[in-house]
């Protein structure tokens, strides 16, 4: 019996001896690929960033993820980038560019730009990485690129965009998700699936490690053409996924800048000795959406105006968000294209006037109606939609509140059987109005949401290939005004990004929601 | 040894109905194309990834087609990372792996002593204190106790990491967290089998045959209860293959998991199919590992 007893001894340390090679055998393989293995938050030449999702993918062209790119832009370039206070487009790979004529532009890259095997960057690359994402019908970045028709090469340095339509906002277009210039001889060479297992770009890190839902690691890269990173040697990003744990590792100093900072533990990240909390205001809007069909109460502008007028947008922010956030009258943010600067940080509220505007539609009692929300997707926004259904309350209406599970949310709005309201946030990476004002319209949301506007369909329209920039930039402010006396849907706030960051460290996050490390430094 | 090859033979028509099953559950689920494409996204939009992923024909063309590459050894690909399903599964099954072992050796550590105390010692305020603390172990919910722990032991003493996978250090807290769950039932377990044990009629004689009590009790009582022991052991490093989830997220342990419930969220049909694929097999084998042990312990089971 005491051999059976050490048997199932045996037998246990062996499973346990069995888990813990297979273990070394992996981080031994690593080894063997990268020639080191990361050191987590103990190199004080170390960054350490913690997110709260993985990395999807290596592919640049096949993802729509906004914390994916915000790794990816420090080890790729784009042609050209956004400055993200003022908006204007600056040189970054591409050296220079003009307009030729309606459908075409015109690039020169910079010389002796490399990738990270050596590769010096040519018109080749890309001609490759634009027309791939262009025509990849199944790629998950096609729609935003397929406008271009072919990149025409004129010498190793020059080329030419040529688009199907005139294309005023190419440029916004190409500073953004999936506008990594990726290298064309490396792929053809070793096939792509190779490219994404041991990925190569031009920017100031370069790839070493990627354990999935651990850590993504990089070095910096000697020759980056800008100049090395004088920095930092190696940078980290640690997937933590739960909220509480991330901060954890912040304030014990596991990780130097926590992203995603939840409202619940804002003071503890502000008032620890070691952290601050980094807020800059965000591209996303969070919105409520109403149903113009006919029949709904909201089909009436009065309704709809007397709606947005009970609401109390800083209340929300002032009691939901801890103050951080902006209310506005428009989706078109400060660094967009078509700002309309009379619309934003101001929004209307007016109890009586509500009341009255009600009462003439019709509805002195005021009426039921239904509010779809999605739960945990955005910042508060179970809480914002209970808010506002109080709000609502004031003058009468009664909101009934359907949380939905996202996918199923989703597929309600496909099928158009949402109802009188609907809570969605947007995000905006291409930074111009034509984006952003493409929900109001006609025949996009025909059977969702039946808004139609005739004058802002023209204006719409006419901007939307419109290559003399400062009259587009009228016809969108236009828009904007007569949406807003429209009431078409009711904007509430734009977000705030929160991230904690340790107090020795100098950081300030961007509105485009990137993680540019050539900005975090030292104190 | 055919009672074990037949065992073993049946595991394919189990599998096979739990691919139909989990296909089925998330297939009603809904669209995972919705979820891949952003909130702008148009319906033309929606259509042509729909298309592009064969997601447009009905059920049973999707199912007949998993089913045939699966066959072929091929468990799909993953919508999200767009790589091969089952790879991504193996790939985190040595954390999963580590984390499940190591948990049921902090449970064993925690329970058998505990047990075996609680019950020579019945109804003395060792066994109330050790069977009020099976209560508590079993009551305490794992994320909680896991962001209790990380609290206590790494933000306030920094004695270990708050999160991830590495050291051995990185180890201890989630091994705990899971551990002392399952150290509660087996605590509970070991004491009212000790105690049945200690009551039988051979006990007796041990004892007035004047042999010490620590001989009787771990030679004599203790080898006989270790049937259920191992069933339980057994059974609960099946579950841990599968129900590490919530410990996996507080800790940001890279194993299946954590896969397994951002496959779910994101409707990722492939890596949910190969988790649960991974997750029953284990639940199979441990079964039959179990039954062979019996065998071992208690010379009185045989299988035919």
């Amino acid at each position: 019996m005491k051999r059976k007893i050490w048997m199932l001894g045996l037998l246990l340390m062996g499973l346990f001896l069995l888990g813990a090679c297979s273990n070394d055998e992996e981080d031994g393989e690593k080894d063997k690929d990268t020639g080191e293995t990361a050191d987590i938050g103990g190199d004080e030449r170390t960054l350490t960033i913690a997110v709260g999702s993985d990395m999807v993918t290596f592919d640049v062209h096949d993802h729509i993820n906004t914390s994916t790119e915000a790794i990816h832009v420090n080890m790729f370039n784009y042609l050209v980038k956004r400055d993200n206070e003022t908006g204007e487009i600056l040189p970054d790979l591409a050296e220079s560019f003009e307009n030729i004529d309606d459908l075409t532009w015109e690039f020169k890259l910079k010389e002796g730009v490399t990738f990270h095997n050596g590769d010096e960057l040519t018109s080749a690359d890309v001609k490759y990485s634009l027309e791939r994402v262009a025509t990849g019908e199944e790629l998950k970045d096609y729609p935003n690129y397929n406008q271009i028709k072919e990149v025409e090469i004129l010498d190793d340095y020059r080329f030419r965009i040529i688009t199907h339509e005139p294309e005023p906002v190419l440029l916004n277009r190409i500073s953004r998700i999936a506008s990594a210039i990726l290298p064309s001889n490396y792929i053809e060479e070793n096939g792509f699936d190779h490219f994404l297992q041991n990925p190569i770009g031009t920017g100031p890190f370069q790839f070493v490690e990627w354990v999935r839902d651990d850590r993504i690691v990089f070095e910096v890269y000697d020759d980056y053409f800008d100049g090395k990173n004088e920095e930092w040697d190696q940078l980290v990003f640690r997937v933590i996924p739960e909220n509480s744990t991330r901060v954890s590792e912040l304030l014990t100093g596991g990780a130097d800048i926590a992203v995603n900072i939840p409202p619940a533990d804002w003071d503890r990240v502000a008032d620890h000795e070691n952290t601050y909390l980094a807020q800059e205001t965000s591209n996303r809007t969070l919105m409520i959406f109403l149903r113009s069909t006919e029949g709904y109460p909201t089909s009436d502008q009065r309704v709809r105006e007397a709606l947005d007028l009970a609401i109390d947008n800083q209340a929300i922010i002032d009691s939901l968000l801890g103050g951080a956030g902006v209310p506005t009258i428009t989706r078109v943010a400060p660094g967009n294209f078509g700002y309309a600067e009379h619309l934003y940080d101001t929004y209307n509220y007016d109890l009586e006037r509500a009341k009255e505007l009600l009462a003439e539609a019709g509805f002195p009692d005021g009426f039921e109606m239904t509010l779809h929300s999605p739960r945990g997707r955005y910042l508060q926004d179970a809480e914002v939609a209970e808010m506002v259904a109080g709000m609502w309350a004031q003058i009468g209406v009664t909101a009934n509140i359907e949380f939905m599970e996202w996918s199923n949310f989703v597929e309600l709005r496909n099928a158009n059987e949402n109802e009188d309201a609907y809570l969605l946030g947007l995000g905006n990476s291409m930074f111009d109005a034509a984006n952003a004002l493409d929900w109001y319209s006609a025949d996009r949301f025909e059977g969702e949401t039946d808004y139609r506007n005739d004058e802002v369909e023209e204006l719409l329209a006419a901007a939307m290939t419109n290559m003399d920039l400062e009259e587009r930039n009228e016809q969108y402010i236009k828009a904007q005004e007569l949406l807003a006396e429209d009431a078409a849907h009711i904007v509430l706030h734009m977000e705030s990004i929160n991230i904690g960051v340790s107090e020795e460290l100098d950081y300030t996050p961007t509105m485009d929601e990137m993680i540019y490390v050539d900005t975090i430094t030292r104190k | 040894m055919n009672y074990f090859l037949k065992r073993i033979l049946e595991i394919i028509p189990v599998l096979l109905i739990i691919t139909f099953i989990v296909f089925t559950l998330v297939f009603i689920a809904g669209d995972p194309v919705a979820l891949l494409l952003p909130e702008d996204a148009t319906t033309e939009d929606i259509a042509a990834l729909q298309a592009a992923l064969g997601l447009d024909d009905p059920f049973y063309v999707q199912y007949g087609r998993y089913v045939m590459n699966m066959l072929q050894g091929d468990f799909g690909t993953s919508f999200r990372y767009g790589e091969d399903a089952m790879l991504l599964v193996f790939e985190r099954l040595p954390a999963t792996l580590e984390l499940a072992i190591a948990s049921i050796l902090v449970a064993i550590m925690i329970a058998i002593p505990l047990g075996i105390w609680s019950a020579t010692k019945k109804n003395s305020s060792i066994d109330l204190v050790a069977t009020g603390a099976a209560v508590l172990g079993k009551a305490m919910p794992n994320f909680w106790l896991g962001i209790m722990l990380i609290l206590i032991f790494s933000v306030t003493y920094s004695i270990f990491p708050v999160s991830g996978r590495g050291s051995f250090a990185h180890l201890i807290l989630p091994a705990i967290t899971l551990g002392t769950g399952i150290a509660a039932e087996m605590t509970r377990l070991i004491r009212s089998s000790m105690l049945e044990t200690l009551g039988q009629d051979y006990i007796r004689t041990a004892k007035s045959k004047g042999l010490r009590t620590g001989i009787v009790v771990y030679k004599h009582a203790f080898r006989n209860t270790l049937v259920p022991v191992v069933t339980i052991i057994a059974l609960q490093t099946s579950t841990l293959i599968g129900g590490t989830l919530i410990t996996e997220t507080v800790f940001a342990w890279p194993g299946i998991g954590q896969l397994l419930i951002q496959a779910v969220n994101n409707r990722d049909m492939a890596i949910v199919q190969a988790c649960v694929m991974v997750i029953a097999f284990f639940v199979i084998v441990m079964n039959l590992i179990a039954d062979f042990l019996y065998q071992l312990l208690d010379p009185r089971i045989r299988y035919k």
